[in-house]
């Protein structure tokens, strides 16, 4: 549950965003930017999290009422030494605000770090990665507990779309960009597995709440309604106006749903609405 | 043998119906409480509790009952319960100071032969601690229910007494106390008898917690668990009076407080209680059933809605507002005007900047984009569906407790949303 240090949204001083040039990253500075915020966006050309010293290249780029979004990590974390990787870059960030303490730190962690049967999942299930992803949010999430004294605010999402997708997952951004080449969609199964899917305006806003709050705690980003990859296929295909095929496939795994109980966002954020899904689609299918 | 005189330590609604109730068997009955307005309050016959009854019949049998602030007069009795409120913190565990003061004061005051009789809600292991030789040193269960206190009281199930030695015959009188209330006595170990109290509540929470589980599961399925939960009624491994009507997760502080107990117990003790966390877990989520179908059906359509609610009380029939899940829906929904009614809880009481007090239930409802009926007060359900359709600006009810019949509401055109049930979102 998010608890908010000023009840009444105040713009912040100023933004910095560690991961400025990602999907995430790149869509909040986006919406500060819209918003008046003043904002300043580090990426890995600025400051390179693994590189000797990041850990002073970023403190020196730090200011005391700054308020911090960690949204960088080389993600998904799929091997041993990406694992490894993604906690050194956490440390530096660490160590930097630490040594330089800011107003407010705001870190884009998974919802990859609950346990795989936690249904419905809330800011209060379990922890139990089953994948490195998983496992490397966890661990960052408690390096920035232990270094960061300022307030702090964990967002867990659940699987983004937009347009500005870099990874092409399995997934409604994977769909999109083969209805919209008219290539066949071939699902998992018959595409049965319920997810929820949030739209990236979604992750800006909700940061952008967060940081006008001073928020600290927990919120997970995700809509409170899960649907099918295949509804999601069938909805980008028609969206798409495209003559694509949906292909189902023998079964190998068999079949998990995930579904969120968001009450603690209405709680946190009463006014806010997520994106509706075919809304969020048909932006994503927009050229920018 | 003369018949024994009884005392009762606090006279707060446990005490008072016990009190009255055990005069009601024929014994003399002493009331103590250091509060000495409420002393003179109750012998002057201003009951500081409404319980169906219970004033008729401390007046029938006032010649039996006498009521102090002088803990000296406790001297005079063979028996003394000790019927304090045991109160609970915000993680639902009971606060042992109150009664361990009052105990402290109480066993000096105890005539050389008295028995002490703990009637309060206490962890086991309490009742063996204290100062007193075991020969005079009881625990007894309660089962007080708001409502229901004096049925309960004077026409208990059975009784269950933690002792010393369960072996061992009662003390004649309390054995003569017990007795004349005719229905079946377990002594047991006080442990036993102190875990008794909260296995009873467990059954309950357990109960509640499978309609509350089913009951989502219906919703979502097309099935509709107020047709199911009778049916289960008549199934005797189950039983006539099981708690099966589904709530806003398990209401009431001292089911939770039990929960709180048997967890902290379990991890002290290693003893597997998954169950009992899952149970709490399930409660918290049943608790935001109204704020997300307020989301879901209303404010998702409508973000400028307007609500009006019926019932701020924490259950009918009663003016406390004690865990009321009708302040725990308002105060999530402080950026939206609302008009409120409730027949005895003022709408001040509402945590809510703007709150508007109705007069009437119509009022309330009056232009409304929604209305929830968050207490089952009995004149709510005189409220015609039809005049709430004329007068709502919506057409959304959320009626959680099923105060509406359904049936009536989808007639009018509401959009009538109760647990249990999807029916709602078909209206």
């Amino acid at each position: 549950m998010l608890e908010h240090a000023q009840g009444e949204p105040i713009t912040p001083t100023r933004v910095v965003v560690i991961g400025a040039g990602g999907f995430v990253g790149g869509a909040i500075v986006r919406r500060l930017t819209r918003d008046g915020v003043p904002v300043h966006g580090l990426t890995r050309k600025e400051v390179d999290l693994l590189a000797d010293g990041a850990a002073d290249r970023l403190a020196a780029a730090l200011a005391a009422d700054d308020s911090v979004v960690f949204v960088s990590a080389l993600a998904p974390a799929r091997t041993p030494a990406m694992l490894v990787q993604n906690l050194r870059m956490a440390e530096a960030v660490g160590q930097a605000v630490a040594a330089r303490p800011v107003a407010h730190v705001v870190y884009v962690s998974s919802d990859a770090v609950y346990a795989d049967d936690a249904n419905p999942v809330t800011e209060r299930s379990s922890c139990q990665p089953s994948s490195l992803h998983g496992m490397m949010h966890a661990a960052r999430e408690l390096m920035l507990r232990t270094d960061v004294k300022a307030p702090l605010a964990i967002l867990r999402p659940s699987l983004l779309y937009g347009a500005r997708d870099p990874h092409n997952g399995y997934g409604p951004n994977r769909f999109r960009r083969l209805a919209e080449k008219g290539e066949p969609i071939t699902l998992f199964g018959e595409g049965e597995e319920q997810r929820d899917h949030v739209f990236i305006d979604d992750v800006s806003q909700l940061a952008a709440l967060v940081l006008a709050h001073r928020s600290r705690g927990i919120l997970n980003i995700a809509t409170g309604a899960s649907t099918s990859f295949r509804d999601i296929a069938q909805k980008v295909v028609a969206l798409a106006g495209s003559k694509s095929e949906i292909r189902g496939t023998p079964r190998q795994n068999p079949i998990t749903h995930r579904h969120f109980d968001i009450a603690d966002c209405l709680k946190a954020f009463p006014k806010f609405r997520y994106t509706p899904l075919n809304d969020g689609l048909a932006r994503a299918m927009q050229p920018e | 043998m003369t018949s024994p005189v009884i005392g009762f330590a606090g006279l707060t609604h446990l005490g008072l119906v016990s009190a009255v109730g055990t005069a009601s068997k024929g014994f003399r009955v002493v009331g103590y409480d250091a509060d000495g307005a409420r002393v003179r309050d109750i012998a002057a016959g201003r009951m500081p509790v409404v319980e169906p009854g219970l004033d008729d019949m401390a007046r029938k049998f006032s010649k039996n009952l006498s009521y102090t602030d002088r803990l000296g007069d406790l001297g005079a009795c063979d028996i003394v319960y000790v019927s304090t409120d045991v109160p609970t913190n915000e993680r639902g565990e009971s606060d042992l100071a109150v009664i361990g003061g009052l105990v402290a004061k109480v066993i000096p005051a105890l005539g050389p032969h008295s028995l002490l009789v703990i009637l309060c809600q206490v962890p086991p292991g309490f009742t063996r601690g204290l100062p007193l030789p075991s020969e005079r040193l009881f625990y007894q269960v309660e089962t007080l229910v708001f409502g229901r206190a004096v049925e309960r009281a004077t026409q208990p199930e059975r009784f269950i007494v933690g002792c010393a030695d369960p072996q061992r015959p009662l003390p004649a009188p309390f054995g003569a106390l017990l007795g004349a209330f005719g229905c079946p006595i377990l002594p047991m170990r006080y442990e036993s008898a102190e875990l008794a109290k909260i296995a009873i509540n467990c059954c309950l929470v357990a109960s509640v917690s499978v309609a509350n589980t089913l009951a989502e599961l219906s919703e979502r399925i097309g099935a509709d668990w107020n047709e199911i939960a009778p049916a289960l009624r008549l199934d005797r491994r189950i039983g006539a009076y099981s708690y099966l009507a589904p709530g806003l997760g398990i209401a009431g502080g001292n089911l939770e407080r039990d929960l709180a107990t048997v967890l902290k117990l379990s991890e002290a003790a290693g003893s597997e209680a998954s169950v009992i966390a899952a149970f709490v877990r399930n409660s918290r989520h049943r608790k935001d059933w109204a704020l997300r179908v307020v989301h879901r059906e209303v404010l998702t359509r409508k973000p400028d809605a307007t609500f009006g609610v019926l019932g701020l009380a924490y259950k009918e029939n009663t003016h406390s507002t004690k865990n009321s899940p009708s302040l725990e829906l308002i105060q999530h929904l402080t950026s939206w005007p609302i008009r409120v009614y409730d027949p005895v809880v003022p709408a001040s009481a509402a945590p809510h900047p703007a709150v508007t007090a109705a007069a009437t239930p119509l009022e309330a409802a009056r232009d409304a984009d929604a209305l929830m009926i968050m207490t089952p007060w009995p004149e709510f359900r005189a409220v015609s569906p039809r005049a709430l359709a004329d007068t709502m600006a919506g057409r959304v009810v959320i009626d959680p407790f099923r105060v509406l019949e359904p049936a009536a509401a989808q007639a009018a055109g509401l959009s009538h949303f109760v647990l249990g049930t999807s029916s709602g979102s078909l209206g």
